[in-house]
């Protein structure tokens, strides 16, 4: 979604509009809940979070500095309240069965199924600040700007981040092999 | 030999589609002599591809319904979610303690007229049970994706129990109703986790229930030898049948 978009429908949903608030939840309940997952490696602890950061956003209109882009508060508040939970509940929970994809035969499904628990496996040995940046990164597809803006560092620090974290999950994957 | 700062940062960066063009003809130039920097773009991209190429979750279908029915001003206003939460993080908790609250509600919401002393006999008896984390097995799950409600409903067991665990989302007040026309099953009791408001009766062969906003709840029934058993679910909104669907349980599955 633009900005200009998001511009106008904030503006509605702070003058009460329920229909323009709809629209944002549309727009962003997708990489919310996937970014939660991402960083909780639970589908129902997920929704949670995502129902949680909805409530904030809509609670917080008022707080929202519009020079930022929408996607950078949301994302934040995402990664944050996942991080929070993360510290509330503190455990790593096996990862959930999930109902196999359609179209796949059995070795390719098994396949895909291994290397995506791997995947998901792995991101949960690194830190929630690692992980943070590469949900970013490859779960949302936003650049070095774009999460410099979300986790407020520096462009820098990211790149710094975001290659240890790879060289963490190389070594988290090698050990799954 | 370790390679300089310079050059992983240009290797990520290169990965992330992040270079300039003087930036990548430097790279290239260090690259076609370093098998060291090529083994390090090669394992990156390789992870990158992985990481990348991971399948998006779809959120659950009741999601949206759930949050436009959570926020302040909405029909069915639920309180902010915390407590709940943390409390029943663990799967197999919610269930134990959903099924303790479930023995009290059962009895102050049933019409006890309806439901038999058998039924109620073996409620008051598990309540000792409850203590103790149930752990369910999921023996089947429907979704539903109406205009007047939405939601996941699932069929769990665990030894002779059975358990209808409904997460739904309604517009605007629905009845349900689940039969189960195998006489050895029996109505065993009725939890409610999220919102309150629902009404549950209980008769032979049903159970009918009565919901408005966000709902998540469980029916308990007994199923007296653990035989296969289906339960017929019909879903009405001012009288008229929105949506039907059955959820099966075999034994051993």
């Amino acid at each position: 979604m633009s900005r200009t978009d998001d511009t106008k429908l904030i503006e509605r949903c702070r003058a009460g509009d329920r229909e323009a608030f709809e629209a944002l939840l549309a727009a962003y309940e997708r990489p919310v809940f996937n970014a939660a997952y991402r960083m909780l490696n639970s589908r129902d602890d997920a929704q949670d979070v995502t129902q949680t950061v909805f409530l904030k956003v809509f609670e917080n209109f008022d707080k929202y500095d519009p020079s930022r882009r929408f996607f950078s508060w949301i994302y934040r508040i995402t990664l944050n309240e996942s991080i929070n939970w993360l510290g509330k509940t503190n455990r790593l929970r096996p990862l959930e069965t999930e109902a196999a994809d359609e179209g796949k035969g059995p070795d390719e499904q098994f396949d895909s199924d291994q290397a995506r628990q791997s995947v998901q496996a792995a991101l949960m040995t690194i830190s929630s600040d690692y992980r943070a940046v590469v949900v970013l990164k490859h779960f949302l597809g936003c650049s070095y700007t774009e999460i410099s803006q979300v986790l407020e560092i520096s462009e820098k620090k990211v790149k710094s981040r975001l290659y240890s974290a790879r060289q963490q999950l190389k070594g988290a994957l090698a050990k799954t092999r | 030999m370790a390679i300089e700062q310079k050059y992983q940062d240009l290797i990520n960066a290169d990965i992330d589609g992040e270079i300039s063009a003087a930036d990548r003809t430097e790279l290239e130039a260090f690259l076609a002599d370093s098998a060291e920097g090529r083994a390090l773009r090669d394992d990156l991209s390789s992870l990158c591809r992985a990481l990348d190429s991971a399948d998006e979750e779809t959120p659950p279908v009741q999601m949206r319904h759930v949050i436009m029915n959570s926020i302040p001003g909405s029909r069915a206003t639920e309180s902010s979610p915390g407590f709940f939460q943390v409390l029943f993080a663990a799967p197999a908790l919610r269930y134990a303690l959903s099924f303790a609250a479930g023995v009290f509600l059962a009895l102050s919401i049933v019409n006890s007229g309806q439901v038999s002393e058998h039924a109620f006999d073996d409620v008051t008896g598990l309540v000792g049970t409850v203590a103790e984390p149930v752990d369910t097995t999921l023996a089947s799950s429907v979704s539903v994706d109406e205009l007047d409600v939405a939601g996941i409903v699932s069929l769990r067991s665990a030894g002779t129990l059975l358990i209808l665990d409904f997460d739904l989302v309604a517009k605007d007040h629905i009845e349900i109703e689940a039969d189960y026309a195998d006489p050895s099953i029996w109505f065993n009791g009725f939890a409610q986790l999220q919102g309150e408001g629902t009404t549950v009766s209980a008769e032979s062969g049903r159970v009918r229930l009565g919901v408005a906003g966000k709902r998540r709840y469980a029916v308990y029934l007994h199923n007296q030898g653990g035989r296969e058993a289906t339960v017929r679910l019909r879903f009405l909104a001012n009288g008229q049948v929105v949506h039907e669907t059955s959820l099966e349980y075999r034994p051993g599955q």
